[in-house]
């Protein structure tokens, strides 16, 4: 019996064009991502705006109200790389044709993009409807990465835990706040630091947290994955 | 390729569906698997095709001196099941492209059109439809070509004649008389019209 040798990487950018052109056409994913990110950001511009806070209490208050804009975004539109699979009833097709981490790279990767788009229109919008000055751009953009990364890595191994279970959607936010806590911690910490200080290094703890969050996430998601997808 | 189960159970919680049940099949032969509605017989394709694992027991797939668990052989497995579905907002050809890629076959421009015309469908005139536009008919003929668009040793079909009309039919025949040539078929059905396909059966009760 042949086992033929399929590449990881080929494999799982199949899953990434076969999800964007499907993502393309529904719009589904999309949509919920960038109308709750929109009206967030629209509730916040209003309560908050650029002059209702004091000038010391900006960096502080700003840089949670971001990152609750993005997780809370995350939330709601990352569980949908497995869900949606297992709801139209395609995860046992690829479940036998598809080798398991190539399914999770390229679940992966999809969330990455997804995430990173709406993060490309949360973030600008954000800061100027608040006023946010950030002082250290290098490093609020580097937090953005990481933290961006380890939303989206802990997201889409959260998605594949909870795709079976009756109430996806309460369980995935249930198991996703727990695990999304450290890095979301050190992506506020840090964003504080980069509001107020000029140096990179300052906040270099911060996006140290955030690269070992993303290893060990990244690590044990592949790991666990194929007992998870399998059973 | 052979195929062997020994032993082989499942229960869900205390109702157990199949089993225990041995048998073993050689190349070329097709089995057909009977029963009532709830008799267990698309239980056991799931378990042959290692969707889910048994209770007890267990399956092999034997060749050239190598023996893999279903979940090890998923290469030389092709699956067919009424509740098998494809990616509605993906045209029929977008679909098997995908799955040929994820197999790690590396197909000509033409191979999906050939799928395709190998089920009796006309690649022109579904090459711009969703697969949820298309009919139900249509569609079992597209999952037809997924379980067969890698030559799968062992082929489990569940039901594969439901739904289609008799031109549908036919492209089923073919199917297993193109399997025969190559490894080994499964078909379970309470219709009479696929079981006299196989060459032996196997009555769940």
């Amino acid at each position: 019996m042949n086992t033929p040798e399929v590449p990881l990487f080929r494999a799982a950018m199949a899953v990434v064009r076969r999800d964007l052109l499907a993502e393309w056409r529904t719009r589904i994913a999309v949509n919920a991502l960038f109308l709750f990110a929109f009206a967030v950001l629209v509730l916040v511009g209003y309560a908050v705006g650029p002059t209702r806070l004091a000038p010391e209490d900006r960096p502080t208050v700003n840089a949670v109200l971001l990152w609750i804009v993005i997780f809370f975004s995350a939330m709601t539109g990352l569980s949908r790389v497995f869900v949606k699979e297992e709801e139209a009833g395609t995860a046992s097709a690829l479940r036998l044709a598809a080798p398991p981490p190539a399914i999770l790279l390229g679940k992966y990767l999809v969330n990455i993009l997804l995430l990173f788009a709406v993060m490309a229109f949360i973030v600008p919008l954000f800061l100027v409807l608040t006023s946010f000055e950030i002082k250290c751009p290098s490093l609020f953009i580097v937090l953005l990465v990481f933290g961006g990364l380890g939303l989206a890595g802990a997201s889409t191994f959260t998605a594949a835990l909870v795709s079976k279970a009756a109430a996806k959607g309460a369980l995935f936010a249930v198991l996703s706040i727990p695990l999304l806590l450290p890095p979301l911690i050190a992506a506020v910490s840090g964003t504080q630091v980069a509001a107020r200080e000029t140096s990179f290094a300052a906040g270099l703890d911060f996006v140290r947290v955030l690269v070992a969050y993303d290893g060990v996430v990244t690590t044990a998601a592949f790991a666990l994955f194929d007992a998870v997808w399998r059973e | 390729m052979r195929l062997v189960a020994e032993g082989l159970s499942r229960s869900f919680g205390t109702r157990k569906v199949i089993g225990p049940l041995s048998f073993s099949l050689e190349n070329g032969r097709v089995l057909g698997v009977a029963g009532e509605n709830g008799s267990g017989k698309t239980t056991l394709l799931r378990v042959l095709a290692g969707l889910i694992r048994p209770s007890s027991g267990r399956v092999v797939f034997e060749e050239d001196g190598m023996s893999l668990a279903p979940r090890d052989a998923s290469h030389a497995l092709g699956w067919f099941a009424p509740d098998l579905a494809l990616d509605g907002a993906l045209t029929a050809a977008e679909n098997l492209d995908f799955f040929a890629a994820v197999r790690g076959l590396r197909p000509d421009k033409g191979a999906a059109e050939r799928w395709l015309a190998g089920v009796g469908l006309d690649p022109r005139r579904v090459a711009d439809v969703p697969l949820r536009a298309l009919s139900t008919g249509q569609r079992q003929r597209v999952k037809l070509a997924y379980a067969t668009l890698h030559d799968p040793g062992v082929l489990l079909l569940d039901e594969p004649g439901a739904n289609l009309d008799e031109a549908g039919r036919a492209v089923v025949q073919k199917v297993v008389a193109s399997q025969r040539s190559r490894g080994i078929a499964i078909i379970a059905s309470n219709d009479l019209r696929d079981l006299a396909l196989a060459d032996e059966r196997l009555a769940l009760s």
